[in-house]
């Protein structure tokens, strides 16, 4: 862990509550990512990881509590707004442009970077020969790097991934969980990540925070988290 | 400033490298504007190739807007209308000289779907095509019931003054100078949009198009591009209507009617928006069958329905998209012989 060069968190979200349909997807969540950590976000389904996600990066507004990024208050910000204040998020599904070649999407991502950094982005995610293909041609584990990819144009502070290893065979998740590892620590991005895969989770988080039906159920180190007995009966069970 | 719109500006400004080919294109096409009236001859095919030129342009306008936005307007006639009455309205009670008219309105149908745009583009799909619908046809019943300005549904003879920018008004009277005036403003009017695709703008409006969500994830504002869009297609439909009221000296309320917007879809989808000159090409199959079902029968429109049936079957990139693609397949396979 990079951490806290500049103290505080790079990312905090105080007693978050967002509703879903009748009930609370998030209910009164605290969560504090302090510089250069890599977090995990794990929980059975439904358990509200998505929706944190989105509450965090602003796609689902905030209905109580306050979200803050290196202190300030970010919780009125815009999408475009937060990704200038350095977040930047990927996405469940893949979410890029399919019609657009892989340096094309990349360019226009690289127009909003205070510091455009394409070619070292393609060249970390192994993207380099692919410019010119068109998104929907390339396969299923490209177009995730891609997906990455276009979070990481300018360098975020803070990196949000909802999933990112979803899909991905074997290895190619730990290749993935990898060099998102070797990116947080070379770039001093802070990651949260929400994965269901937990070879990524456990192999790369400094620490990890279990969600169950939209509340905080445990926080800790992997290790503290896979003695957690809270969390081996909720959701790991014998897999932990 | 802010950095989204130093950026946009920016995208304007960086005019996108053009081989030689796309200017080598646009004098041909501008030559063959010149060439076509002495080689048709006939003033009847004239008439109706510059109806076909008119009607076309109107379909670029909507074919643009489908390719560069990803939406259907079933209301461009508004645009096209709003334009055939400003300058009608302007000349008629001789407010400006004739070539600042012909400016106004053009620019007052650009600026309106300029502001409307920022607030229906926000709406997707359907709506948005509702939208446009019920906006158009908002129009023509305003021509329709505003007597005192609009003559309602007689509508009025424009009174053109006898030179235009120095050429005796005939010029645009006549089928076979207008039918040169009206390919040539098309070719540009294509090539215009051809920079504006390859440019930075048009490419952060595709991307937007394919996701829009994605977009504003990585720093942009959405709307404003996408009723810049809109704005651009409408003052093609008004360019379009400019020349009809020009061409026709007369303007009526057919003009801002939904079953224009909707010919001009047809024309669209016939020809295919994915390529900027297939709406075009939909326009001038579009006339010619209008002409030759309609000496056969009154019953026409059916004709029209069936061509569109089996274009979007057989076809689903519209005839042109078709013919570029079959191009791509002559040229891959002479390249591998």
């Amino acid at each position: 862990m990079n951490g806290g060069t500049t103290g505080g968190f790079a990312i905090q979200g105080t007693a978050l509550t967002r509703p879903y349909g009748g009930f609370f997807a998030v209910n009164k969540v605290d969560i504090a990512v302090p510089h250069g950590e890599i977090r995990g976000l794990i929980g059975p389904n439904g358990a509200g990881k998505s929706t944190l996600i989105d509450v965090l990066s602003g796609r689902a507004a905030v209905w109580s509590g306050q979200v803050r990024m290196d202190g300030r208050d970010i919780g009125g910000m815009s999408v475009q707004e937060r990704r200038r204040h350095g977040m930047a998020r990927s996405f469940q599904k893949t979410n890029i442009f399919p019609e657009l070649s892989v340096r094309e999407q990349l360019d226009i991502a690289a127009r909003q970077a205070e510091k455009p950094n394409v070619p070292e982005v393609m060249e970390e995610l192994g993207l380099t020969d692919l410019g010119p293909a068109r998104a929907r041609d390339i396969a299923y584990g490209e177009q995730r790097r891609l997906d990455l990819a276009l979070a990481l144009i300018g360098r975020p502070r803070v990196l949000l991934l909802d999933e990112p290893a979803a899909g991905l065979s074997m290895r190619e998740s730990l290749n993935l969980a990898t060099l998102l590892r070797d990116l947080a620590q070379r770039w001093k991005v802070t990651v949260l990540i929400v994965e269901h895969d937990m070879e990524v989770v456990f192999s790369i988080c400094d620490r990890i925070t279990v969600l169950q039906l939209g509340r905080v159920l445990a926080e800790g180190t992997p290790d503290e988290i896979r003695r957690s007995p809270d969390v081996i009966t909720a959701y790991l069970g014998s897999a932990a | 400033m802010s950095r989204a719109t130093m950026n946009l500006t920016a995208g304007r400004l960086a005019a996108p490298r053009l081989s030689h080919l796309s200017w080598l294109l646009l004098a041909v096409a501008v030559a063959v504007g010149f060439g076509l009236p002495a080689v048709v001859g006939s003033v009847l095919v004239l008439t109706l190739l510059t109806q076909a030129v008119i009607g076309g342009m109107l379909a670029v306008g909507v074919g643009f807007l489908i390719r560069q936005n990803g939406v259907v307007s079933f209301g461009h006639a508004a645009w096209y209308g709003v334009s055939a009455y400003c300058i009608g309205l302007l000349l008629r009670h001789e407010v400006l000289p004739v070539e600042a008219a012909l400016v106004l309105a053009l620019a007052v149908p650009t600026l309106m779907a300029f502001l409307l745009g920022l607030v229906i583009v926000r709406v997707p799909g359907v709506a948005f095509s509702m939208l446009t619908l019920a906006v158009g046809q908002a129009f023509h019943e305003f021509a329709m019931k505003a007597q005192a300005v609009t003559n309602g549904d007689d509508g009025f003879a424009i009174p053109l003054p006898d030179t235009l920018f120095g050429l005796p008004i005939s010029t645009v009277q006549q089928p076979e100078t207008m039918f040169v005036l009206c390919w040539t403003l098309l070719a540009l009017v294509i090539f215009g949009l051809y920079v504006t695709v390859r440019s930075p703008f048009g490419r952060l409006t595709e991307a937007i198009r394919e996701n829009e969500e994605r977009a504003r994830f990585i720093g942009y504002k959405t709307v404003l591009p996408r009723a810049a869009t809109y704005a651009l297609s409408a003052f093609v439909a008004a360019l379009a209507g400019l020349l009809f009221a020009l061409y026709n000296g007369f303007v009526s309320p057919e003009v801002l009617h939904w079953t224009l917007s909707g010919s001009a879809l047809i024309m669209a989808v016939i020809g295919g928006s994915k390529l900027l000159w297939g709406p075009a090409l939909g326009a001038v199959i579009f006339f010619f069958l209008k002409d030759l079902a309609g000496n056969l029968t009154e019953h026409w429109p059916a004709m029209i329905g069936v061509t569109v049936i089996v274009v979007t079957v057989l076809m689903p990139a519209g005839i042109a998209g078709s013919l570029a693609e079959l191009g791509g397949r002559l040229r891959k396979s002479g390249g591998r012989a």
